[in-house]
């Protein structure tokens, strides 16, 4: 009731004026970015894909079409089921393994912890073309180190192909982009694990907790919100894999490595269906979105 | 003062956005259209090329050394000492990401005043999709009595309008390792005059170089397009099987010939269907001696991997029933307009189009490392020993069917196809597959 009977001067109220319209004036740049650089785009996207849109000729209304067509395209499940394989192994292995690796050199001396990190965090900043290129010649079914060591030690009679062959291809897009994927994990772990309380830690040891115990009970949920962030990044970055593919494999062969990234492009750039590859996107990011609400919400539930 | 930079921040960037507005490119119906008739609707009159300073892009494929800056920055030096006010800048494209980059350019409005490339891409592709201007006026009666017929005809849309002036040619070809057909015994299947053979004795010399230990004699690349016309020329050979109908309107891969010599290729020992590998692959693994045949070739890679090369290549004529009755594919490439709306660029386009292929030719074509399109040049090469055993496939140029309807989306089928096959997929079923694909793309 007090606030109510305030009375604002003219002056202040002009102050706060001016103020506001100085806020929103230095977040002009940005929004108009944004607006320019992320929203059209986005609006653009939804938009084209209601329309059978290619080169050379104006884009015609479809509607629902190019969803429908999507629905009855065995490449595009195909596709998504690759993704979906991709994004089940990748995401839980990362985690896993990163936070498995941050607790063993999080315990060690300073310099060591130092030096992992960046042995680790290497594969990260290195160029991706390059890291591709190297594991395609370890791939190579002619001279590739994996074929060598294999058929050096017995373990396989004839050279396979690993990139070549169905039976493999999709397991070594998923290897490569797991190594691509821990560096930062890692230090994202290391930095959650230096920042446990570590009084809780010992009071538990004191009070007789084993180290699963406390981990559990009193580190893992400190860490939460790093995990939660590195469930949500993996995922991401696990369905918008594309250079990989682009790089090592085309989607082949006969679609065992095509993923929805993939097919989009393919759709828009090779097939110049760019209404097609526009409807391919929104799904793609209607499933990403969900998926991350859904990783949310058990996050904050936890 | 916060207030001030504020305010200044807000009109620079509205004004920045005011001004990106006004300088946005004409429309394209500035521009001159596609007519038989030589500029005829031009609506802006061109100043001619002398009176004012013009700046072009050439955007440019690796086409032999049209590829690398310094050839390519002599050739424009030589360019601006005759037309000193037409300024070129060049970009190199690859064949990996060239039709990408060309695309998105086309999309944004942004597309190169000056392209170098064959008539797959200039007439069937940008051509069709009516981005390229109308060359007609270069193709004069003169040249056209110089050029070989089936370049005019593969430079020249249905609808009658020319959206390439060609420089230069070659056949693509195959070849062999020399000396490890010689120590194996296959060489005895390989006619040397003519650099031919049979179907009957490719298949003999390939199974003689399994036998002695080198499983891994070729490859039927199919990770994805590139070098493509290799597969298809070696399939649609071995058989006599054809690509397409004659009138390119038809893909007609489901051939019995075809269906033949796809089955026969499946069941060849040291033949294998490898979808982890492209046509550049492929030539490097044979420059390694991994591969004792490459079936993506022609002089360039002969002459670009000189220095990697152990072992003496012999260049070959895809196999085929009677040896001699082989149809090569063939590249012809030369320079296409984009109809940007600017009557000027244009002009000062087609004057460097001019100067390449109608004043320098010789010069230019050689840049190329290929052969000119002109007749009157087919001795450029005399006394050159490399260029006269390529030169001998020019006699087998087959027919340049890569201007048929649909041919972006028929290349991504073909590979797709081959995987299918290599990976045990019935032939029938597979060729039929590609062949409704392909047609349905070329249908529109």
């Amino acid at each position: 009731m007090a606030n109510k009977n305030i009375t604002i001067s003219k002056k202040t109220r002009r102050l706060m004026i001016h103020e506001t319209v100085s806020s929103y004036l230095f977040m002009l740049p940005f929004l108009l970015f944004f607006v320019g650089f992320v929203l059209y785009p986005m609006f653009m996207c939804v938009f084209t894909s209601f329309f059978d849109a290619t080169m050379g000729r104006d884009d015609i209304f479809v509607g629902f079409g190019n969803y429908k067509a999507l629905f009855q395209d065995k490449v595009f499940w195909r596709a998504l089921w690759n993704t979906l394989i991709i994004v089940i192994v990748s995401v839980p292995v990362t985690c896993v393994f990163s936070l498995w690796v941050a607790s063993a050199i999080s315990k060690m001396p300073v310099a060591a912890t130092s030096a992992f990190r960046c042995i680790f965090y290497l594969p990260v900043v290195t160029g991706s073309v390059a890291v591709t290129m190297v594991w395609k010649w370890m791939f190579n079914n002619y001279y590739g180190i994996f074929n060598y060591i294999g058929t050096a030690t017995g373990l396989i009679e004839n050279n396979i192909n690993w990139l070549g062959d169905e039976r493999y291809a999709l397991g070594c897009i998923i290897l490569i982009l797991l190594t691509t994927s821990v560096g930062q994990p890692i230090v994202l772990y290391v930095s959650a694990l230096d920042n446990v309380d570590k009084s809780l830690v010992e009071a538990a040891e004191v009070d007789g907790a084993t180290q699963l115990q406390a981990f559990w009970k009193i580190k893992w949920p400190q860490m939460m919100p790093t995990t939660l962030y590195i469930l949500v990044i993996t995922t991401i970055n696990s369905f918008q894999c594309f250079a990989l593919i682009q790089l090592l494999t085309s989607g082949g062969p006969n679609n065992s490595t095509m993923t929805i990234m993939y097919y989009i492009y393919y759709n828009a750039f090779k097939l110049y269906k760019y209404g097609y590859g526009n409807a391919m996107g929104v799904i793609l990011a209607v499933i990403i979105a969900i998926l991350s609400a859904i990783q949310f919400k058990a996050g904050q539930e936890k | 003062m916060k207030k001030f930079f504020a305010i200044a921040l807000a009109l620079v960037m509205v004004l920045g956005l005011c001004a990106c507005t006004v300088t946005e490119t004409p429309k394209s119906t500035d521009a001159p259209k596609a007519t038989n008739a030589p500029d005829a609707n031009v609506t802006q009159a061109p100043e001619t090329p002398a009176a004012q300073d013009v700046d072009i892009s050439l955007w440019t494929y690796p086409i032999g050394e049209w590829g690398k800056q310094e050839t390519v920055d002599a050739l424009i030096a030589s360019f601006n000492e005759v037309y000193p006010n037409i300024h070129v800048t060049v970009e190199y494209l690859t064949y990996q990401d060239g039709d990408d980059k060309v695309n998105t350019a086309i999309e944004g409005n942004a597309a190169p005043d000056l392209i170098m490339e064959g008539p797959e891409r200039l007439v069937a592709n940008w051509g069709a999709k009516g981005k390229m201007v109308d060359l007609s006026d270069l193709w004069t009666a003169d040249s056209k009595a110089d050029m070989y017929a089936s370049v005019e005809a593969a430079c020249k849309a249905a609808s009658g309008a020319y959206y390439e002036y060609p420089l230069c040619m070659t056949a693509h070809c195959m070849a062999i390792n020399k000396d490890v057909f010689v120590e194996t015994g296959a060489w005895q299947y390989v006619d040397e005059a003519t650099h031919t053979w049979t179907t009957e004795n490719f298949f003999k010399a390939v199974q003689c170089l399994y036998d002695a230990g080198y499983k891994n004699v070729g490859a039927v690349f199919c990770g994805g397009q590139g070098g493509d016309q290799g597969t298809r020329a070696l399939i649609n050979n071995l058989y006599g099987g054809t690509y397409t109908n004659a009138e390119h309107t038809a893909y007609t891969a489901n051939s019995p010939e075809n269906i033949k010599a796809l089955e026969a290729l499946v069941a060849q020992d040291g033949i294998n269907f490898d979808a982890s590998i492209v046509g550049s692959d492929e030539i490097n693994l044979f420059v390694q001696g991994q591969l004792q045949m490459a079936f993506c070739w022609n002089i360039a890679q002969e002459t670009n991997n000189a220095d990697a090369l152990t072992f003496d290549v012999f260049p070959m004529a895809f196999p085929s029933p009677n040896a001699t009755d082989v149809q090569l594919c063939g590249g012809i490439w030369g320079f296409g307009v984009f109809d940007n709306g600017d009557a000027a660029k244009i002009e000062a386009a087609k004057t460097f189009i001019k100067w390449a292929c109608d004043e320098e030719p010789e010069q230019c074509a050689k840049a190329s490392t290929y052969w000119s399109t002109r007749q009157s040049l087919a001795n450029m090469y005399e006394g050159d020993e490399m260029k006269t055993e390529y030169g001998m496939f020019m006699q087998y140029l087959g027919d340049y069917y890569q201007v048929v309807a649909g041919w972006a989306n028929a290349r991504t089928e073909w590979w797709n196809m081959l995987q299918r096959i290599g990976s045990g997929g019935d032939v029938t079923a597979e060729v039929e597959t590609f062949v409704t694909n392909a047609n349905a793309a070329a249908a529109g």
